[in-house]
């Protein structure tokens, strides 16, 4: 049996640890709260930005989308892994690298591939095996849509330049605090979407129609890829919220595991004190 | 006529009006009640609403501009959808 303060000393450290834990576990619940309220106040502006660029696009028979929609044979290919900066989060980032490194090695395993990593984990991870073009981090320090519009604005330029042929995005979406669904979703060049809406009201229209949606276009981009970002970083903190939440649980169990050791120990020892007394008596009597 | 003012990062604006300029791409324009429907796209500049007792979030109020009973409110680009005298502003 181990020595009474060799488990004393043991329960003290599980249970700093269970404070840190603890404490962590409930900055991520209100920072998840903040990053789901984001994600929440976006919608009315993607939707409403949807649903005109559909109804817009509906009405006109050209192959629209300009530039941005340019099918080409797919020779180069960028890779955008969205991660967290940091740990702590479970299997949230490995899924996002192991997906990453999947494609790489087998659906993109003839062409060209150059990876643009948003987040430390992935650029740390990925740097050393792939060829990482730029690494974009510090995104996640001030998270406005300008700082993310800027991004993709550039991403969206190098496509037209012809530097790239498509561009996938790679992220978790936010099912709920303990789901994450790893998303591979392409970026560009736009799918043609099936025109199904037939909402024909008498518009004005300034510029044209057509000057309409090739400057709606870049916006709708730049929101997904807005939404792609908030969706990991909701992801990012409901994760460490559950993967602390796990840790805490764990340590509460081994306090009381080694609580229980510790009182069995004492008993123990208690034990072969009063049996030496009592020994010591009966001999003295005899 | 009703107002609302979307960004990426949340409504700035929802509430009636008298009257609301906006920066078009080919110059400012002003829509009144029964306007047409119309869709524009805007350009950097601003956007006035005019009309009695146009509330503001607090919180947003370091956004906008009170001048003459006008309410200001400078965009860097947006699109604006108008119809049944429903005015949205996708602004950025």
């Amino acid at each position: 049996m181990a020595n009474l303060k060799d488990i004393r000393t043991r329960i003290q450290s599980v249970g700093s640890t269970m404070q840190i834990t603890n404490a962590m576990k409930m900055v991520s619940a209100a920072k998840l709260k903040k990053a789901q309220d984001a994600i929440e106040k976006m919608r009315p502006y993607a939707e409403k930005l949807t649903e005109l660029l559909a109804g817009l696009s509906a009405n006109l028979d050209a192959e629209l989308g300009g530039d941005y929609a340019a099918q080409r044979e797919v020779e180069k290919v960028l890779l955008v892994p969205i991660t967290s900066n940091r740990g702590l989060c479970g299997a949230l980032n490995t899924n996002i690298i192991k997906q990453t490194i999947r494609l790489v090695e087998n659906d993109y395993q003839n062409k060209e591939v150059e990876i643009l990593t948003i987040g430390k984990k992935a650029h740390d991870q990925l740097s050393k095996k792939y060829k990482v073009v730029a690494n974009h981090s510090n995104i996640f320090d001030d998270l406005t849509y300008e700082n993310v519009a800027q991004v993709a604005q550039k991403i969206m330029d190098e496509f037209v330049e012809k530097k790239y042929d498509k561009v996938v995005l790679i992220y978790n979406s936010f099912k709920n605090a303990a789901t994450q669904i790893v998303k591979t979703e392409q970026f560009l060049p736009i799918k043609p979407e099936a025109s199904g809406s037939n909402v024909v009201l008498d518009y004005l229209y300034e510029p044209s129609q057509a000057e309409i949606v090739l400057e709606l276009i870049p916006k709708s981009l730049k929101t997904q890829f807005y939404k792609a970002i908030r969706d990991a970083w909701a992801s990012e903190h409901g994760a460490r919220m559950t993967s602390m939440h796990k840790a805490t649980d764990n340590a509460k169990e081994m306090k009381a595991d080694l609580t229980l050791q510790y009182n069995k120990a004492r008993q123990a020892v208690i034990t072969g004190e009063i049996l030496e007394i009592v020994s010591g008596a009966e001999a003295l009597k005899g | 006529m009703k107002v609302d003012i979307v960004t990426p990062e949340g409504a700035l604006f929802s509430g009636e009006v008298d009257s609301i300029v906006v920066p078009g791409v080919n110059g400012s324009f002003e829509m009144l009640n029964n306007h047409a429907p119309i869709i524009a796209v805007l350009q950097k500049g601003d956007v006035r609403l005019k009309g009695q007792g146009i509330l503001i979030d607090n919180e947003l109020k370091d956004k906008f501009e009170i001048k003459q009973g006008e309410v200001i409110l400078p965009i860097n680009s947006g699109t604006v959808e108008m119809k049944n005298n429903n005015v949205i502003i996708l602004a950025e």
